[in-house]
């Protein structure tokens, strides 16, 4: 389970946002479903080999957010909140599509070009999919 | 806590210098074989190689066991473990002497008994032979001892240069004095006034020198 | 929590002072909480060292008070040292005799002993303990040494520069070791280092050393949170102010770098007010943290 979590060196963002990121992915992309428990704070800082400081801080952020729950002497668990899974899709969704918008403002597309592109991947995916 | 740390030491040392203190055991044994044959060549070539060994054995013996250590960096794994600068000094001291006792032990008690059951010669000279034996131990304790304080080879290789010099300067006035020399032949061991308080003096030394040691070694503030 | 301490402290170090002929450690305070991975940087002959001896009782200070496990040193270093691990750079282990050896001095003392997890790091750190020391390459010297610590699973380990001179791979196993200790929250790490990548990685807390002075010591994530670095546009004829918190800027024609210890997102507003353009704010790693660090504080010293 823990093997997927990575946190990179090159990556110029701090630790604890990497760490809040990869949790939001997990629970987005269904690996974690709502209410599931989570590996302690500990534990995942001795699986991800670093400081438990920087996990309590993902941790307590992303309880802040709403997205987990830590409860003293029982450990941590995906909050309960039904859909939060789909809530962090559409966040991500959110995400890429301004990245996308940005960068097609730097290359000079209009709104309508950015929409054609769009088009034209969704039908990409749906042959490879078919295939 | 499986037995005494400083116990542990000890037997670290002894079984670190086991090959050390063979060397040094066969040595001696080969000096009295040459000994106990009895005659005047024999005596000389075998009792001057008898104390070389000795000393070899007490300029050695504190390199090996004492300024390798610190010079090899052994020392701050040592003083990782539970134990002070003074446990780690009794434990080098008991390890160290105790290496030197075992070869000179044996080599006084068979020079000893060379002398009395060979009969090579008179009861009259073991005074003397106990006071000229006692030296290398005397010596040996004083290189240990500034090894141990002095923390480089450089103070080992002084003290053990002025022993070695000394040595030769002390034989030759020890064998001058009359109270000593005159009861040679005779068949019984004499112990004159003289012999006693040269011997004491001897034996008062090895504790003295020890004691100072630990005292110096107490005072120590950087101990690695 | 448990707080087995006075003050839930592995280590406390209260105005600690060292006088050597051409070095001196100055009114060192450091406080390592129970539980918590304590990195301590510094340049070559900052006084890690010193200080570490210090508090491991191998070395008496001149002044102050030091602490370790509820014990004061170095009066009582002999039941410190019993739940203590210690490695330093400069040690090293009997050439002549086999790491086979090593185990059981170590094991025949301490009853902490694990011996089968002595040989999983043999297996993890690809060491044959019937090998001889001095057949050893630096490496697996050093993962020599840190094995005999770890395997007697200490309550506090206090490693002076275990990384340094290792390969990424050794490097990698040992972090992996030491946030593995981890797992006990009773149980404490101190550790120096030039690495400041391995410091930033696995330290809660990290201090700061120089010239035989403490000029920083902080959580991680506030040092992260703390500094950063704004590049700055500067149109001709524009004169940056002085602002709180902005403890140097460097400026080269119209382009300006501002660095600052106690960052306040007012002071980019500020900044934009004189008519500059703040063209990025950029977090710092801890090296850059580090070396910023300390030439402030030598700037300030010298004044």
């Amino acid at each position: 389970m823990d093997g997927a979590f990575a946190i990179s060196q090159s990556d110029k963002r701090p630790m604890y946002l990497q760490i809040m990121e990869q949790i939001k992915q997990r629970i987005a992309v269904g690996d974690w479903t709502e209410g599931q428990a989570i590996p302690s704070i500990r534990q995942l800082a001795v699986d991800l080999q670093v400081s438990v400081i920087t996990v309590k801080r993902a941790y307590l952020e992303l309880e802040r957010e709403g997205i987990i729950v830590t409860q003293q002497g029982k450990g941590s668990h995906v909050a309960s909140t039904p859909g939060l899974g789909a809530r962090l899709r559409e966040q991500e969704l959110e995400q890429h599509l301004e990245q996308a918008a940005r960068i097609a403002a730097l290359l000079g597309l209009r709104p309508r070009q950015l929409e054609h592109r769009l088009r034209e991947a969704g039908d990409r995916l749906a042959e490879k999919e078919i295939i | 806590m499986r037995g005494s740390v400083v116990g542990h030491l000890i037997l670290k040392d002894w079984r670190l210098q086991c090959l050390p203190i063979l060397a040094s055991v066969a040595a001696g044994a080969l000096a009295l074989a040459i000994l106990q044959r009895g005659n005047e060549t024999a005596f000389v070539v075998g009792s001057v190689w008898l104390f070389v060994a000795l000393i070899v054995i007490g300029c050695m013996l504190p390199i090996f066991a004492i300024v390798n250590e610190r010079k090899k960096q052994n020392l701050a794994f040592l003083m990782s473990l539970p134990i002070s600068n003074m446990q780690y000094t009794t434990a080098k001291l008991v390890s160290t002497v105790g290496m030197f006792l075992a070869p000179w032990l044996t080599m006084v008690i068979a020079t000893l008994l060379i002398v009395q059951i060979r009969g090579i010669l008179p009861h009259g000279t073991i005074p003397i032979t106990l006071i000229l034996l006692m030296l290398p131990f005397v010596g040996f304790c004083f290189i240990a001892g500034t090894s141990l304080v002095g923390e480089s080879e450089g103070w080992s290789t002084a003290a053990t240069l002025v022993c070695n010099s000394s040595y030769g300067l002390v034989w030759y006035f020890i064998v001058k004095i009359p109270a000593l020399t005159l009861t040679f032949k005779s068949p019984v061991a004499i112990w004159s006034p003289t012999a006693l308080a040269i011997f004491g003096s001897e034996l008062a030394s090895v504790p003295l020198m020890l004691g100072l040691t630990f005292f110096l070694q107490s005072r120590k503030r950087d101990f690695v | 929590m448990n707080r087995h301490y006075p003050n839930g402290l592995a280590i406390e170090l209260e105005g600690v002072g060292k006088k050597y002929r051409f070095f001196s450690l100055d009114n060192i305070h450091l406080k390592v909480p129970e539980g918590q991975i304590m990195g301590l940087i510094g340049p070559n002959g900052a006084g890690k060292s010193t200080t570490i001896r210090i508090l491991m009782g191998l070395v008496h200070q001149d002044s102050g008070e030091v602490r370790v496990l509820g014990h004061q040193m170095p009066a009582e270093q002999v039941a410190a040292k019993w739940d203590i691990g210690f490695a330093s750079e400069d040690m090293r282990l009997y050439e002549s005799e086999t790491l086979a050896w090593h185990m059981n001095f170590i094991q025949s003392i301490y009853l902490s002993w694990d011996a089968a997890y002595a040989q999983v790091l043999l297996k993890r750190f690809g060491l044959r303990a019937e090998q001889k020391i001095k057949g050893l390459s630096h490496g697996q010297r050093v993962k020599a040494t840190l094995l005999l610590v770890l395997a007697r699973r200490p309550k506090l380990l206090v490693l002076d520069e275990p990384t340094t001179g290792l390969d990424p791979v050794a490097r990698h196993e040992i972090l992996r070791e030491l946030t593995g200790v981890m797992t006990d929250e009773g149980r404490t790490v101190l550790f120096s280092s030039h690495n400041t990548q391995d410091v930033e990685q696995i330290s809660d807390r990290i201090t700061f050393i120089d010239r035989g002075r403490i000029i920083d010591s902080m959580d991680k994530e506030m040092y992260l949170d703390r500094w950063r670095r704004l590049r700055i546009e500067v149109p001709f004829g524009i004169q940056l102010p002085a602002l709180p918190g902005i403890i140097g800027v460097k400026q080269d024609g119209r382009l300006a770098i501002a660095t600052s210890n106690a960052f306040d997102p007012d002071v980019a507003n500020a900044y934009e007010s004189t008519g500059a353009r703040i063209q990025r704010i950029e977090n710092m790693t801890l090296e850059e943290i580090f070396v910023a660090n300390v030439e402030h504080s030598r700037e300030e010293v010298e004044a």
